[in-house]
């Protein structure tokens, strides 16, 4: 089926006019060009901490990304130095994309040890998709989405990450871990 | 006459240093910056020397060396020697307007009478007209010479709404010269001296007819059929590169300064401050003599007067950034059906109240 467009608009007779819509859409920009070339002024001078545009220098100015967001999937590594992980291999099958690689150790029967813990664990992030599957499969709160999205390398071999890499403290995962616990209850798992 | 020779040669180093060598390459700057500005966005802040952004001022010295160190490429089929001349021909007309242009009043240096004008021409209106529509022929032979299809197009619709538009401008001027009686700028920017016989208020629908037909000259948005880059690529300059793209970019530039200070000279007061004479600006600096007293009056309305220029720049900048581009039929319909008829009436309208007056 064609799609018509009304091209029939009825203008009144001032829009008609043309000019005086002309100057209600200049004084609009030009009314945001004064805004931001004045606002500044307040920031510069240090009285006002945020200035009005809201465009970030990137590289050198970042912002606090919202804790929904999914960067770059971390383990999880306990007070103790040793990984969340049980190397139970959900997350590696929950992975759409086949980027987790996990080899898991075992502990040999002596008391107060891990029983179990992943020998090999690496993310090749030049496959990964970010979807999120592997922190929603994790029943250990061992691997969760970091706001870390800067992982641009030159060589693609770099990208695959190592256990050792990819460890982070649990102390700086908190909120994450808060957020993932809110959400996966509000969906009744 | 040594001296006269000396005068003359210093104004012009001053009128083309200031175009070619101040405005051509700052309002690249502005036109990005301005542009991000107005849309909230941060703008070209990146070339840096040192670690010293200067809020982007270095774009302009990164854009120069690129042009020059760019491959000058000449299409085949092209005609090279017409190819080669047309952005001169498009950049040259518009640093000659400034010849008759007059940046300043008269004043006494040292016992001599100096004009703030390169060429006191009689006929200067006339002369920036002529002169103008020079650069028409740059702008068509490029299109023409460098054997492609976009180009062409792009120099035939340069031709027929620079041929359309230049009705319209040459009308709405001889509203202003029945008004002010004289075909000297310096005479006319004179006349202004008094804030009621701006010709924002003696012509105020010549004012508003003028600034859309010189933009339609000049091709910018939004009338820039021309160079239309969704429909025809670049139009007349598809094929140019270098510097000889930049001289088109260049020839743009100075054309936006032409018209702000044709405008400027017309309507807005040319180099005087509402309600101050330059008689009683010259009593202010009285205690400094005649020469000094002069001099900071020259100082003080050149000044003003590039500043109602930058007034114009800015606004025709807003105007590029708010509008969108017209369709051609549009463009045609406003030219020929409603400019052309509206110059015509203020000619009348002017005239009666002329004849009314006296």
């Amino acid at each position: 089926m064609a799609y018509y467009v009304n091209r029939n608009l009825k203008m009144t007779w001032w829009e008609r006019l043309y000019l005086p819509e002309i100057i209600k859409g200049m004084g609009i920009t030009s009314r945001h060009f004064f805004l931001n070339l004045f606002g500044f002024i307040p920031f510069l001078l240090g009285t006002k901490k945020e200035r009005p545009i809201m465009t970030v220098y990137y590289p050198e100015e970042q912002v606090q990304y919202p804790i929904a967001y999914r960067g770059r999937p971390v383990l999880a590594q306990n007070e103790d130095g040793q990984p969340a992980c049980v190397a139970c291999g959900l997350c590696e099958i929950a992975c759409p994309a086949y980027c987790i690689h996990i080899e898991p150790g075992e502990n040999s029967g002596k008391q107060n040890q891990y029983e179990r813990w992943p020998d090999v664990f690496n993310i090749d992030y030049a496959i990964c998709i970010f979807c999120g599957n592997c922190e929603e499969a994790c029943p250990e709160e061992a691997i969760f989405m970091s706001d870390d999205c800067e992982i641009s390398m030159l060589d693609r071999k770099q990208m695959l990450y190592t256990k050792e890499q990819l460890l982070t403290p649990v102390a700086e995962l908190q909120k994450r871990i808060e957020f993932t616990r809110n959400m996966y209850a509000k969906w009744n798992y | 006459m040594w001296v006269d020779l000396a005068i003359t040669l210093v104004k012009i180093l001053f009128i083309i240093g200031v175009t070619v060598g101040f405005f051509a390459p700052i309002l690249t700057w502005v036109e990005r910056k301005q542009s991000a500005i107005m849309q909230d966005r941060i703008g070209a802040n990146r070339a840096d020397i040192l670690g010293f952004t200067a809020f982007g001022l270095f774009h302009c010295i990164a854009d120069a060396l690129k042009m020059f160190t760019k491959e000058d490429f000449i299409p085949d089929g092209a005609n090279k020697i017409l190819h080669t001349i047309s952005p001169i021909i498009a950049v040259v007309p518009a640093i000659l307007t400034f010849a008759v242009v007059p940046f300043g009043g008269q004043y006494t240096l040292f016992d001599k009478e100096v004009n703030l004008v390169i060429s006191d021409l009689d006929v200067g209106l006339l002369f920036v007209f002529a002169i103008a529509s020079l650069a028409t022929y740059g702008y068509v032979i490029a299109g023409w010479s460098s054997n492609n299809n976009w180009s062409l197009l792009g120099s035939m619709r340069t031709a027929s709404q620079m041929i359309s538009y230049e009705v319209t401008m040459g009308l709405t001027i001889i509203g202003v010269l029945m008004v002010y009686g004289s075909m000297k700028l310096t005479t006319i920017g004179a006349i202004q001296e008094d804030f009621f016989k701006w010709g924002l208020f003696l012509q105020p629908l010549g004012f508003f007819m003028f600034l859309a037909a010189s933009i339609a000259e000049n091709k910018r948005i939004p009338f820039d059929n021309p160079e239309a880059e969704s429909e025809i690529v670049a139009g007349y300059f598809t094929e140019y590169s270098g510097l000889k793209f930049g001289m088109f970019f260049m020839a743009e530039f100075i054309e936006m300064v032409t018209i702000g200070a044709i405008m400027t000279i017309l309507f807005f007061g040319a180099w005087h401050i509402p309600f101050l004479t330059t008689a009683t600006l010259l009593g202010w600096f009285d205690f400094l003599g005649t020469t000094g007293s002069n001099l900071v009056v020259m100082l003080i309305q050149v000044g003003v007067f590039f500043t109602k220029i930058i007034f114009f720049i800015w606004l025709q900048m807003t105007i590029r950034w708010t509008l969108p581009r017209f369709r051609y039929d549009q463009i045609m319909k406003l030219g020929w059906k409603i400019l052309l008829p509206l110059s015509l009436a203020n000619i009348l309208v002017t005239g009666i109240i002329i004849l009314a007056l006296n």
